[in-house]
């Protein structure tokens, strides 16, 4: 019972540590800027939509949420398409260079990403591709394919290779038992590779701050916008956070009931 | 008619030969059983005719058709796997029409074939089931069944009891048996218990290192061992071996010497006694269940070590050199440990073989 009475206190604990940031930022956008920097902070207060009515009237905010919306689903699905058979042959083939190619894919996840801003910079200006939605995508797939390869390549493996030669000899080829067992099979992988690289894309600052203008800055580049110039609009940049974690948070929820298949899968046989 | 060949068959991991050259040809309709020891490469053998494993040299036929380089899809063959193999995600019904659906047959056809399979099998109630609502005999049955509804010309079953309790193994034992003569289709069976390839065979191949030992009905082999190998594996308990010295040949009698014979000394008559010289080692083969207790003319004369009643019948062992010498008697005989046994054996039942272990 006291065990119990702990584990509640010690779970209430870790709860409002985790929550109590997000919804300070909910709260703080429903406040009036004099609300938000009032001391000692206001806890009961009149809620307001003065801030979502100013960033809706503002078509910056809306329009960055549209492109990085483009962004993260585009790339998302490329990263799925491209890296559920690139992990289907690592998992299931041997070939010459397989390891090396294992180790390419982890060793892309080594660098730290600042290092390659500048060189991606320059690039990105030779192809003339500088604020495109194109070149968002194509540098996020660098980062997500990793993640991809990697977590579906443990899920597939994970399959009995008894499976596959049954459908072998039932008469289906490479493709079909890709598409009828691997792909059903693996699908809590790939969820949850997908969830990674989605939330990946969402919230990547450095590289859509460096190669973007005005026509395709994502979410996190306008919310950290607001920033600049002699104030600090509290509750705009709060409002605009809230918007931006949205639709992470429902993506995340429709796919959760996969997600937590995929990550206690191999704990148990 | 021959339906299955296997024409000096090899198989090389890398520079390591597993299957070392297996001829063997097999009739339409036959029950077949690769019986060995684990290693001995009877699964690898088996999924080099299912297409599985490549062939390193040799030629293989399936109804007058080499199929050596054949895709496993277009051999016409089926398999049941050691782990069932099931697809988790698909219905019992979807699991047996998969095979159908990837040929392309129309649904009515697929239908029809699967409820069959599933009549056959008792399945009927279960064809909504995913497999892991399903006990393990279910499972083997769906497995089974998923073999059967393409009408393979060949059947293949990978050591398909071993994760079965005792109980359902010997139920399945039986349905297997009852499934090849309704269905009189050609079987090839893998496994590494003896009693299973005694009860199914129509005739035994017995593996050992890669290579064939013997092949023939479980009576020929049970009966006429090729080596001490065949005639230790098949039977149970395990044949028992004295390696003893000949003393003296005489015409077709040997007089052989060894301390667990009674009196030390034991006459054979055997039509290969020239084969073999004085001073030579030969080894004599008795098997447990030929030996009798209390026997007027004992052969062997020995003290018992204990006893294992199975209830029915009594399983004896004495002390010898080397491994116990084991005899099986029907009943529970009066004897307690360190009585003397004197067992007697019929003289036809004396199995003997050279020191190469090759029979004479």
């Amino acid at each position: 019972m006291r065990g119990k009475v702990l584990h509640a206190v010690g779970l209430t604990a870790v709860v409002v540590f985790s929550l109590f940031p997000f919804l300070w930022m909910v709260a703080a956008s429903f406040k009036t800027q004099a609300d938000i920097l009032a001391s000692p902070p206001v806890w009961f207060f009149t809620p307001t939509l003065q801030n979502y009515t100013e960033i809706f009237a503002d078509t910056k905010v809306s329009g960055a949420i549209i492109n990085s919306l483009i962004v993260a689903t585009c790339s998302t699905i490329l990263a799925v398409l491209l890296g559920a058979p690139a992990a289907f042959a690592l998992a299931r083939y041997e070939f010459r260079g397989k390891s090396d190619l294992w180790f390419w894919f982890i060793s892309n996840r080594m660098i730290s990403p600042i290092v390659l801003a500048l060189p991606v910079y320059l690039l990105a200006m030779q192809a003339n591709l500088l604020d495109t939605h194109l070149v968002l995508i194509l540098i996020y797939l660098t980062f997500q394919l990793p993640i991809v390869v990697w977590i579906v390549t443990d899920q597939f493996k994970s399959i009995p290779a008894d499976l596959e030669q049954a459908a072998r000899l039932d008469g289906a080829d490479q493709f079909t038992i890709f598409r009828k067992i691997y792909l059903p099979l693996g699908a809590p992988g790939i969820a949850v590779s997908a969830i990674f690289s989605f939330i990946f894309s969402w919230n990547e600052l450095l590289y859509a701050l460096v190669l973007t203008r005005r026509n395709v800055q994502t979410a996190p580049v306008v919310a950290t916008s607001f920033m600049s110039g002699y104030e600090l609009p509290w509750g705009k940049i709060m409002a605009t956070g809230t918007v931006i974690v949205l639709p992470v948070t429902i993506f995340a929820l429709i796919v959760s009931r996969h997600m937590v298949r995929g990550l206690t899968m191999g704990a148990t046989k | 008619m021959t339906f299955l060949r296997l024409d000096n068959i090899r198989k090389n991991y890398g520079d390591t030969p597993v299957i070392k050259g297996v001829s063997f040809a097999a009739t339409k309709g036959e029950f077949v059983v690769f019986v060995g020891p684990s290693g001995c490469g009877k699964s690898t053998l088996l999924r080099m005719i299912a297409g599985l494993e490549d062939v390193s040299s040799g030629e293989l036929y399936i109804d007058d058709r080499d199929v050596t380089y054949e895709e496993p899809a277009k051999r016409e063959v089926s398999m049941v796997f050691q782990s069932y193999a099931l697809y988790p995600h698909m219905s019992v019904f979807e699991n047996m029409a998969f095979g159908l659906r990837m040929a392309k047959k129309p649904e009515a056809e697929i239908k029809a074939q699967v409820t069959e399979a599933a009549r056959i099998l008792q399945l009927e109630a279960l064809l909504d089931r995913k497999p892991r609502a399903l006990s393990g005999g279910q499972r083997q049955r769906v497995a089974i069944g998923r073999s059967i509804v393409r009408h393979p010309k060949l059947f293949l079953f990978d050591e398909p009891l071993s994760n079965l309790d005792a109980e359902l193994r010997s139920q399945m034992r039986v349905e297997i048996a009852k499934l090849h003569r309704s269905l009189g289709a050609t079987m090839v069976y893998v496994t590494h218990d003896q009693v299973e390839a005694m009860t199914l065979a129509d005739r035994i191949v017995v593996l050992r290192a890669g290579l064939v030992e013997q092949i023939g009905s479980p009576t020929e082999l049970y009966d006429n061992p090729a080596n001490t190998f065949v005639a230790g594996f098949i039977g149970s308990p395990k044949m028992n071996f004295v390696n003893a010295k000949v003393a003296s040949a005489a015409g077709d009698s040997l007089l052989l010497e060894h301390p667990t014979f009674a009196g030390g000394k034991l006459t054979v008559k055997t039509p290969s006694a020239a084969r073999v010289k004085t001073g030579e080692t030969v080894i004599v083969g008795l098997r447990p269940e030929h030996l009798s207790v209390n026997a007027a003319t004992p052969v062997l004369s020995l003290t018992l070590d204990f006893a294992e009643s199975l209830g029915g019948s009594t399983q004896l062992y004495a002390r010898s050199e080397g491994e116990p010498i084991i005899a099986l008697t029907a009943g529970r005989p009066d004897l307690k440990p360190g009585d003397v046994l004197n067992l007697g054996i019929d003289p036809r039942h004396i199995y003997l073989f050279d020191a190469a272990g090759l029979a004479l």
